[in-house]
């Protein structure tokens, strides 16, 4: 990777220009632009496909999936729903099993609430405040106290904005989820990282799972455990376990080769060197994995809401219901502090493991953190013993300022005088109404135009261009599966709000990440936004937006650019600031300006990373426009949001299936071969 | 150069002592390591090429076509004898690394029999091999293969552990260990925060520590910078000369295998090419091949005097400096320039030969090979 020419990989098989053709080869011109496509089959392929879709989009005028193709699933899916209905409480699978988990599930989640309803908002803030401090060292150093302080600002914010009860929920929800989810990915990433067959089965199943919109997950549970607690445990322990247990193997299996070998030539047998030599080294690693499990398990605490899960994210949900903004807002700033001080407090401990590695520590101070762990325990019990008695149960209500009035307040404002009749610029609201118009409409409408063979077609071309056959073959098949269920029209307005949302999302993101990359002073302003930005769950960002431009289809698409921009962002701003310095030196000694070493070394050496972006703005940007069916934005996810809230299998369960083939297939598309994104 | 080369010598020597010595109480005599027709394949049926003799003839390339595999290692035979260090020197997949982990089956061998003070290691089974790990041969790494999470203290005590030894005893050894490498003081420190030689000092503290029989190093230096290796060699000479304890090193630094080696295996594509002392290997090329590994050598530095002396007459007999038979040509090139006339080589108070101006400019301009090993000298050339 040394000369930028050398790389510059094109995905022409460079074949040179044939002799034949030209003439004698008195003159070695380069091909010329035509000739160089021409030799390209694949570039060849994909104009002509997308002429045929052009073309038959135009002439026939209506492209539907044919009815004949089409399955009646929703009559099986009801009666599937009736006789889950009848024997959840009798069936053996229900009595001997799933009762079991859900009851354990329930148990978990009562029992600590209760012990931190029983340790009282002093209890529950001291001992929150002690435990981060600890995890940040325990110590007076600046990090120990920073993490310490945080959680301190943390609670009594939360107190204060009167949010105290749902937020022992959700606090109650998150332990109980993350010591499940940790503990389950912690055993499948061994699994995975010392077995590679357990490597080779699991592999694609968190690769899929990574894909799959978390709303997706929400129904099948509903069906098996019905809408409660349990449910949404259960559903954000699945969905938050991956992280963990791919980190878990990726240490596992990075583990520096010459220490394990130096373990082996010491005689220590499998048990030792994995205790002793193999965990150690992947412990940074193992951390990571915990910090996203946190982050993710907190994302779907707060979604699981529509499933009844209660907390925070109840107060966000029936805030946005009724449109109170300022509730909304006031649940979700508690939301977004939560997360805010689970990730300093994970990634405090983190860094203190590599010092650890770095710096080591004195025997005394190990003493004494260990102490400090200890006499937490034991605080624990005493506040659990004594907690009501010193302050009583709830927050006092004199403590409390009432945020939400003013929220509302401005947000009217807002939306009367910015929303819209501006002279000139328009609004918020009526930006968002043009969009909708000019923008969204034509797009579903040439989707629906394009007959369904057309749009297989380019899919499959697609398919074939960035990936093998098999990415072609899976982008079809996840399209007639939506077609067979008769999803057809509502997924293809779905998947015009996505590729929209990715439009806007891969433009932002690539200039801002190019501004990243390039200018020191944007990338420390950004920095430290773009890691709030990334820690907060899906669920938070509706809030704003409704204020911004209503519930409507737009608000959606801005939900999911604020969303996926970040990560886009990030990656290629890394891409770009990655790409190898001495092909960058070499090009500023050759005299190359600024913009011509953008263009001409560092964005096609950063071509990876830019693919890897598009992929995770894929994936974020689905995930959140089929959220966005809460406010308004219709389709797929409001069949599901539907689906859910009137326990209506049939409608929300194919709807559910359709995300999940939109989510596979926009991957698999997005996706270039032998590059797996790993996080 | 000359300096160190000289303090192998007499390290040699007092070796030699300290050898007859131990083996006049130890009743097992024999070589340490008895390596007999070894095989390491890698690849597709690998077990099927050792056994055939039509495979055996084919070179690397060849052999890649035609099986697919890879003979890392191929029809080795050599013994290491108690107190020596034996060094196998190579280019880099010459096999060499392969070979130091066939020894004690970190890889498994394809073909052959090993043993060790005359017990067959093919055939153990899992016990005795880590009973072999733990306490009889243990191995310095080239990239250290330390664990970043452990003190320095803990990191050398890390075999005692893996043998089960209480902590405070293993601590206790440990800490002498520490010291014995040169690290006092460093014990809680961090690997990541030593520099690449105190690492490997780590390392080699961690081999010692488990008080093997055997020291395997495999390009324990190649990592380091040329100051720092040539530290780290003076140290290992240095604990060679205090334990006299059997050591295997894997190299491909020539200079490095003579300085250390009182035994050099040359090894090329998987096949010892030639198997002798320095002095052999540099005076007495098996082949082109060896003859062009060892041309930049400066030869006085490596042959002795035994190779360039010539009868005396009986005048000189009774005349000139008395010097030792394995003095190096360029001692007695120093000599000789001193006082102006020849030098008498003396063995057991007979005068052997003479060495003069011309017959020491004879080994300097590389021309005494026809002379070479007339005085009988054993030869050990390629295989035992």
């Amino acid at each position: 990777m040394s000369s930028p020419t050398l790389t510059k990989d094109e995905t022409t098989q460079s074949s040179p220009p044939s002799s034949g053709s030209s003439g004698p080869r008195t003159t070695p011109e380069a091909p010329s632009a035509l000739a160089r496509f021409a030799a390209n089959p694949k570039a060849l392929a994909l104009v002509v496909a997308a002429l045929v879709v052009i073309v038959s989009g135009l002439v026939s005028g209506d492209g539907t999936w044919p009815h004949s193709l089409t399955a009646d699933v929703k009559s099986p899916l009801n009666d599937l729903d009736n006789w889950l209905v009848d024997n959840r409480d009798t069936h053996w699978i229900f009595l001997y099993f799933l009762l079991h988990l859900s009851n354990t599930a329930q148990v978990c989640y009562d029992t600590l609430l209760s012990l931190l309803e029983s340790m009282s908002y002093v209890g529950v803030i001291v001992v929150g405040t002690l435990i981060a401090w600890a995890a940040g060292g325990a110590d007076l150093s600046r990090r120990a106290l920073r993490t310490g302080g945080t959680a301190l600002a943390v609670f009594v914010v939360c107190g204060v904005l009167d949010v105290w009860e749902p937020t022992m929920e959700t606090l109650a929800l998150m332990i109980v989820a993350v010591v499940f989810s940790a503990l389950l990915g912690g055993l499948l990433g061994l699994a995975s990282g010392l077995s590679d067959r357990c490597e080779k089965i699991l592999r694609p199943v968190f690769d899929t799972m990574q894909v799959m919109p978390a709303f997706a997950y929400l129904l099948p549970l509903i069906l098996m455990f019905d809408i409660g607690v349990p449910s949404a445990l259960i559903a954000t322990v699945i969905y938050a376990a991956p992280p963990m247990a791919r980190l878990t193997s990726l240490g596992l299996r990075q583990a520096d080769p010459t220490a394990l070998e130096a373990a082996t030539s010491l005689g220590a047998d499998a048990r030792q060197r994995l205790l002793t030599a193999r965990l150690p080294l992947a412990r940074k690693q193992m951390m990571l994995g915990l910090n996203q499990t946190i982050m993710m398990c907190l994302s779907m605490v707060v979604l699981a809401s529509l499933i009844g899960a209660g907390g925070l994210g109840s107060e966000v949900y029936e805030a946005l219901g009724a449109l109170k903004i300022g509730d909304a807002l006031v649940a979700g700033i508690a939301v977004v502090l939560l997360a805010v001080l689970l990730d300093r407090t994970t990634a405090a401990a983190g860094e203190r493991l590599d010092d650890v590695a770095t710096s080591g520590i004195s025997r005394t101070v190990e003493r004494l953190r260990l102490a400090v762990w200890g006499g937490i325990v034991v605080l624990i019990g005493v506040f659990a013993a004594v907690g009501t008695a010193i302050a009583g149960n709830e927050w006092p209500e004199g403590w409390v300022v009432d945020f939400s009035n003013s929220v509302d307040t401005a947000v009217d404002w807002f939306t009367d005088h910015l929303g819209s009749g501006i002279p000139v610029l328009g609004g918020t609201i009526t930006w968002a109404q043009g969009f909708t118009e000019y923008v969204l409409n034509p797009l579903r409408d040439g989707l629906l135009a394009t007959p369904w063979w057309g749009l297989a077609l380019l899919v499959a071309v697609i398919g074939w261009i960035v990936g093998t056959w098999r990415a072609a073959l899976t982008g079809v098949i996840c399209l007639a599966l939506i077609g067979w269920m008769r999803l057809w029209d509502v997924a293809m307005d779905t998947l015009s709000q996505v590729l929209a949302g990715l439009f806007l999302t891969i433009i932002v993101g690539v200039l801002v990440g190019i501004l990243c990359a390039r200018v020191q002073r944007v990338d420390r302003i950004m920095r430290p936004v773009l890691d709030t930005m990334q820690t907060m769950p899906q669920f938070v960002y509706l809030i704003p937006v409704i204020a911004l431009v209503g519930q409507n289809r737009t608000g959606g698409i801005l939900a999911a650019v604020i969303y996926a921009a970040p990560a886009v962002i990030r990656i290629t701003a890394q891409g770009l600031r990655t790409v190898d310095p001495a092909a960058m030196e070499a090009s500023t000694s050759l005299g190359a300006t600024g913009k011509q070493q953008l263009f001409g070394v560092q964005l096609p050496l950063a071509r990876k990373s830019m693919l890897v972006a598009l992929n995770q703005g894929v994936v974020l940007v689905l995930s959140m426009v089929v959220i966005a069916g809460l406010i308004g934005g219709g389709a797929l996810g409001y069949m599901v949001v539907q689906g859910l809230s009137k326990g209506d299998l049939s409608q929300g369960f194919p709807a559910g299936i359709a995300i999940v083939c939109l989510g596979i297939m926009l991957d698999r598309l997005s996706q270039p071969v032998g590059k797996r994104v790993r996080d | 150069m000359s300096e160190a080369a000289e303090t192998t010598a007499t390290a040699e020597n007092e070796d030699a002592q300290t050898n007859v010595k131990a083996n006049d109480n130890d009743t097992r005599t024999g070589p340490v390591f008895s390596v007999r027709n070894l095989w390491k394949v890698f690849g597709p049926k690998a077990d099927r090429v050792p056994g055939d003799p039509e495979h055996a003839a084919l070179s690397q390339t060849e052999l890649r076509e035609k099986t697919g595999c890879t003979a890392a290692v191929r029809d080795v035979s050599f013994d290491v004898h108690k107190g020596e260090v034996f060094v196998v020197m190579g280019l880099s997949g010459s096999g060499k690394s392969t070979l130091v982990r066939c020894l004690t089956r970190l890889i498994e061998p394809t073909a052959g029999t090993l043993e060790f003070n005359g017990e067959d290691v093919i055939s153990m089974g899992k016990d005795a091999l880590r009973e072999l790990r733990r306490h009889r041969a243990s191995m310095v790494f080239q990239n250290f293969g330390l664990l970043p999470h452990r003190s320095v203290l803990d990191n050398v005590a890390y075999g005692l552990e893996i043998q089960g030894m209480a902590k405070a005893v293993r601590r206790e050894r440990a800490a002498e260990m520490v010291a014995k490498v040169g690290l006092e003081g460093l014990g809680e420190r961090r690997p990541g925060q030593l520099s690449g030689g105190q690492q490997q000092r780590v390392g080699l503290a961690r081999a010692l520590a488990v008080d093997p029989q055997v020291l395997l190093f495999d390009e324990p230096f190649s990592a380091l910078d040329p100051l720092i290796r040539r530290d780290m060699q003076e140290e290992v000479i240095r604990l060679h000369r205090e334990e006299g304890r059997t050591m295997i090193f894997i190299t491909h630094d020539l200079s490095e295998a003579l300085r250390l080696g009182d035994r050099i295996a040359l090894m090329r594509d998987g096949e010892i090419v030639q198997l002798g002392t320095p002095e052999e290997i540099v005076a007495n090329p098996a082949d082109d091949y060896v003859r062009d590994f060892v041309r930049d050598v400066p030869r006085e530095q490596v042959i002795s005097v035994r190779r360039a002396m010539r009868p005396a007459d009986a005048a000189e007999a009774a005349t000139g400096t008395e010097i030792t038979p394995e003095t190096l040509v360029s001692d007695a090139i120093a000599t000789v320039a001193r006082t102006g006339e020849h030098c008498r080589v003396v063995e057991d108070g007979h005068v052997r030969g003479v060495v003069d101006h011309a017959s020491l400019l004879t080994v300097v301009a590389g021309l005494d090979k026809d002379s070479a090993g007339e005085d009988g000298m054993e030869r050990e050339v390629a295989a035992v």
